[in-house]
């Protein structure tokens, strides 16, 4: 494919998502849509650390919860803007992540994702028993202040729909400047051939650091944008496992370690979540678990490398069909 | 090509799919209300026990039911709307306030529900009544106590349960009136509750109380709801020597509270409950005899039926259908539909407006309760003025209220017996 | 405080640790045979309760009567899921390991709810409830019961891996599959043996909690997270590893609640297991990473 075809269908694919909620009128719809677009872009987070640089975090709701506490902390006690506090929270994040990550780099594989699971863990019963931050009770955004300033939108859907839109794509384009940069290439070295860039010179953990330093800032963001959406956090919602496991869900079930990997498998996941619980989950009887769980199992078995990786391999398999 | 073609077909069908699920075309002369409630996850439990005791409710509105003394029953449907029946929507929240807020959306937009019920969990209520909020839809909220939910100045917000502040002044008014009556004052308090929502805002208001009450804590123990033992807790409850323990539990813990109790030979002299999982219907069936002599915080009890015949009545009902007797949550869920259903009918419209005055205007005498309620009528913050708790005690394997003494069918047994005694 | 006090706590703590080291055994031999982290094992134990339960519910009979026959259920239950999914993401990348056996433990907390309700079940009157009180230590008959089976089928595990040669043969796959396949041991068929086992393991679990602990289907998570600490900080795929490392937990969580305060009780035990592994990245009684 070359760039140039290449940049048309990003900018067509731009265009369609702008255009989408024109089509897609109903707030309900569209709620369901930023649904999408935000765990993609939190799965496109994930991804830079956990599929490009190979370090399987399931530890990643500490980060989300940092910037969701950290922008409405910021609101409710100073007065800060959700803009400013969303930068803010990222940038704790990222330290908080450097902080962590600097001694947890040296494990590998599945000893790396307990460590992080247990620091997200911790995190939470800290965050249950902080006065400070509401504690268990949780944290409300006011709902009062209205508008662009305050981040909050009462009557539509829009404004969150174009925000969170806008966070997936400065996301998205963060990790494509990765891809194409030296960092990608050593991201790349270090997942892959960890004893080779080892030899060559490469600082593991310096970049493995990097790694999660722009992870955690991107995920911190998405949890600013959560709290200003639901517009109510507490410990459960915004520091749980389940949240650090689903933002791997969304990456694996599009292809881990490609650009749109995580937008593909948000849409079908939220996608089958949302369907499994509207159709079966008020009979009560725990069939929409049963179905939804069926399918990401049928998912994981069949399609073991994602959406993304099965495309790819079907794409190999015809050019190597038409040679 | 061909396949990244079917690629896209099979993301767009998700798509569609997704978008296109609403709810089917509406039938005629129904009205929809929303009801969201936890039917998956740890509470699915309770949560379908309300969801039972709801579709007993609206059996009873939309057909004729003769002799009972609720408003709507003798009737079919709601008689000012033509006999328009009402049709529950359910969904599950999952105990996830995200997912309350989805679903909330969902109702409103979609289903195009003229009222939402819900939502059990405190922390669900809030993120799915600000959706309601947001659309201008009155949100009925039957049985989740936190106190800060009627304190955010909303104008659709409707609860019926008196909140948690209330319930912890019942728990110091009923140790004062013990101490008039028998003589006895608890000297040293612990408390023990659970570290969600629920339990650190009854710690925050016992702590509060029993300062200025002149009551003595001497051991605030507040444990993870999903703990695998409660050793630790219980040593340090027996370390402190208190005689009297406060306690917060759901379910799987109230169980493993007392199987540890009873297991260290901690015996304090009166276990104070505050419902929830000391209410379950489980609770009695699992622990036996071993719960007898609990006192607990309660909102309902069968043998309130003595000074009002409804609640028996419609306890029957209940029973007949589900095998199990109403508790606290499944009659709370139960009233706040009728006061609902109520409302739209005095509205004559299903337009929110309209509902939102009328349930404002709400005033139903507590004869047509089956709580032991003064009635339902709903303050400027939408909270129910006319709500009040009573004590429960377990004797003889059956919850009795013993607590304001003027609704109490018996005396209150304190001390209780030591284990081995019983 | 007084040192009865103390004691007490401690020995609750090991009580409850060794039942931890029997789930955490059974997850930490399938990782050491295949490295692959079972989401589901939690749902294993969950079984195990369930058909304790309605053994009992159903006819009467004793959980420890019918243990044999849930151990035999649930090996069953090991195999198929091996045999179904587990079988076909042998060699898949570990994420997508992950992403199925987490859906494994969805599925069968769905399924628990739509066969039984999601109410709360307990095993009443047992055999063996009662207490027992020791020179002013109180313990309960079915902690006691449950530790002492727990002993024993850890114990039994270990003997079977270091003392048989279907367990020799088990080990050899584990440190290396190819050399072991090239020796004629059938892979498949040990990966098989070892979910087979591991399943069996929660099963008995299962069986003892039963007699002391709720019944509900969402009760693996309650159990899920610890036995993941356990077994990293015994080290993955070592038996003896995760005896040591339950006792340690078990004893480190309700004796640090007790003396920190029970709210912190499971970030004392995370931060124990974070401090540990920083040390020994292998965990306490893994093999070196390679």
């Amino acid at each position: 494919m070359t760039a140039r075809r290449r940049n048309i269908q990003v900018v067509a694919a731009l265009a369609a998502a702008c255009a989408l909620p024109l089509a897609v009128t109903n707030p309900g719809h569209q709620n369901f849509l930023i649904l999408i677009l935000m765990f993609a872009q939190v799965g496109v987070a994930w991804n830079i650390l956990g599929g490009y640089a190979g370090q399987v975090s399931l530890g990643h709701a500490a980060f989300f919860g940092i910037g969701a506490y950290t922008s409405t902390v910021l609101l409710t006690h100073a007065g800060l803007t959700p803009w400013i506090g969303m930068l803010v929270g990222g940038l704790v994040a990222s330290a908080f992540a450097v902080l962590i990550g600097w001694p947890c780099f040296r494990l590998k594989g599945h000893y790396f994702s307990m460590a992080t699971i247990a620091v997200a863990e911790i995190m939470q019963v800290m965050f249950t028993n902080w006065e400070g931050v509401g504690g268990a009770v949780g944290l409300y955004v006011p709902l009062k202040d209205q508008g662009w300033e305050a981040m909050v939108f009462n009557t539509s859907k829009l404004p969150y729909y174009y925000i969170a839109l806008g966070l997936l794509v400065a996301t998205l384009a963060a990790n494509w400047a990765i891809e194409k940069s030296f960092l990608g290439y050593y991201f790349r070295a270090i997942k892959d051939e960890p004893e080779a860039a080892r030899s060559l010179g490469i600082s593991l953990t310096r970049y493995k650091l990097v790694a999660i330093a722009i992870s955690s800032f991107f995920t911190a963001l998405g949890g600013s944008f959560y709290a200003q959406k639901e517009l109510f956090i507490d410990p459960g919602s915004v520091l749980t496992t389940a949240l650090s496991i689903k933002m791997a869900l969304v990456t694996i079930l599009g292809g881990v370690g490609s650009l749109f990997g995580p937008v593909v498998g948000s849409l079908l996941l939220t996608g089958i979540e949302e369907v499994t619980r509207q159709v079966f989950g008020g009979s009560g009887q725990g069939t929409d678990l049963i179905l939804y769980a069926l399918i990401i199992i049928g998912v994981a078995v069949f399609y073991p490398t994602g959406i993304m990786g099965w495309l790819k391999q079907r794409r190999f398999l015809v050019a190597e069909v038409k040679k | 090509m061909l396949n990244k073609l079917r690629a896209v077909a099979l993301l767009a069908a998700v798509l569609i799919m997704g978008l296109t699920l609403s709810g089917n075309v509406l039938a005629e002369n129904e009205i929809k209300i929303g009801a969201i409630y936890p039917l998956t996850g740890a509470a699915a439990s309770t949560g379908l026990e309300m969801k039972n005791a709801l579709e007993l409710a609206v059996e009873i509105i939309n057909n004729e039911t003769k002799g009972l003394n609720l408003p709507l029953a003798a009737t079919a449907g709601l008689p000012n709307l033509k006999n328009a029946k009402i049709k529950l929507i359910f969904a599950d929240h999952q105990g996830n306030p995200q997912v309350g807020a989805t679903e909330a959306e969902r109702l409103i937009t979609q289903e195009k529900v003229v009222a939402i019920i819900g939502a059990y969990f405190s922390n669900v209520t809030a993120t799915a009544s600000q959706v309601a909020e947001r659309y201008g839809i009155p949100f009925m909220n039957p049985e989740s106590s936190s106190a800060t939910l009627t304190q955010r100045g909303f104008k659709w917000f409707f609860r019926t349960t008196p909140h948690d502040d209330l319930f912890v002044h019942n728990f110091f008014d009923f140790l004062k009136a013990v101490e008039q009556k028998k003589g006895v004052k608890p000297k040293r308090i612990a408390r023990m509750n659970e570290n969600t929502l629920w339990g650190t805002e009854t710690t925050k208001l016992e702590d509060k109380l029993a300062k200025e009450r002149g009551y003595n804590i001497v051991e605030k123990i507040t444990y993870p709801a999903k703990s695998t033992q409660l050793t630790s807790e219980v040593q340090r409850l027996k370390a402190s020597n208190a005689d009297l323990i406060m306690q917060s539990s759901y379910l799987g813990d109230a169980i493993l509270a007392m199987k540890t109790y009873k297991e260290q030979g901690f015996t304090p002299e009166a276990i104070l409950a505050n419902n929830a999982g000391f209410n379950d219907s489980e609770f009695l069936k699992t622990l036996g005899k071993d719960g007898n002599f609990i006192l607990s915080r309660e909102v309902w009890a069968l043998d309130l039926t003595s000074r009002n015949p409804l609640i028996k009545q419609v306890n029957d009902l209940y029973s007949q259908k589900y095998k199990v007797n109403f508790n606290g949550n499944s009659a709370r869920s139960f009233t706040g539909l009728f006061v609902l259903a109520d409302a739209i009918n005095r509205a004559k419209s299903t337009e929110p407006e309209a509902i939102r005055k009328a349930l404002s205007e709400t005033n139903v005498p507590g004869n047509q309760l089956i709580m032991p309620w003064g009635g339902v009528k709903f303050d400027a913050a939408g909270q129910n003025t006319l709500g009040s708790g009573i004590i429960v005690q377990v004797q003889d394997g059956k919850y009795v209220t013993v607590w304001p003494f003027e609704l109490a069918s018996k005396d209150i047994i304190w001390p209780m017996p030591g284990w081995d005694k019983r | 405080m007084s040192g009865e006090i103390l004691l007490q706590t401690i020995l609750s703590g090991v009580l409850i640790g060794l039942i931890y080291a029997l789930v955490a055994v059974g997850l930490t031999m399938i990782y050491g045979v295949m490295d692959i982290v079972n989401f589901a094992h939690g749902e294993f134990l969950m079984f195990g309760m369930y058909s304790s339960f309605w053994l009992f519910a159903l006819f009467g009979l004793d959980p420890l009567v019918t243990l044999p026959l849930t151990v035999l259920m649930l090996f069953a239950l090991g195999l198929a899921v091996y045999q179904v999914v587990i079988k076909r993401i042998t060699n898949a990348p570990m994420l997508s390991q992950i992403f199925a056996t987490f859906g494994l433990m969805i599925l069968f907390r769905g399924i628990a709810q739509f066969l039984w309700k999601p109410d709360f079940r307990t095993v009443e009157n047992s055999l063996s409830s009662g207490k027992v009180i020791f020179s002013g230590l109180h313990f309960g008959l079915p902690q006691i019961i449950a530790a002492l089976g727990a002993v024993l089928a850890t114990g039994a595990t270990w003997w079977f891996i270091n003392r048989t040669r279907l367990g020799a043969a088990l080990e050899a796959t584990a440190q290396d599959k190819e050399a072991a396949q090239l020796m004629g041991i059938p892979s498949q068929r040990m990966f098989a043996l070892a979910w087979g086992i591991g399943a069996a393991c929660a099963g008995v679990a299962g069986v003892l909690l039963s007699t002391f602990f709720p019944i509900f289907p969402e009760v693996g998570a309650n159990f899920i997270l610890i036995a993941f600490v356990v077994v990293a900080l015994g080290g993955f795929g070592s038996v003896s590893g995760a005896f040591w490392a339950g006792i340690i937990v078990g004893v480190v969580e309700v004796l640090g609640g007790f003396l920190l305060g029970p709210e912190y009780k499971l970030a004392i035990v995370l931060a124990l297991f974070l401090a540990v592994i920083l040390v020994r990245p292998q965990g306490l009684m893994g093999r070196a990473q390679t």
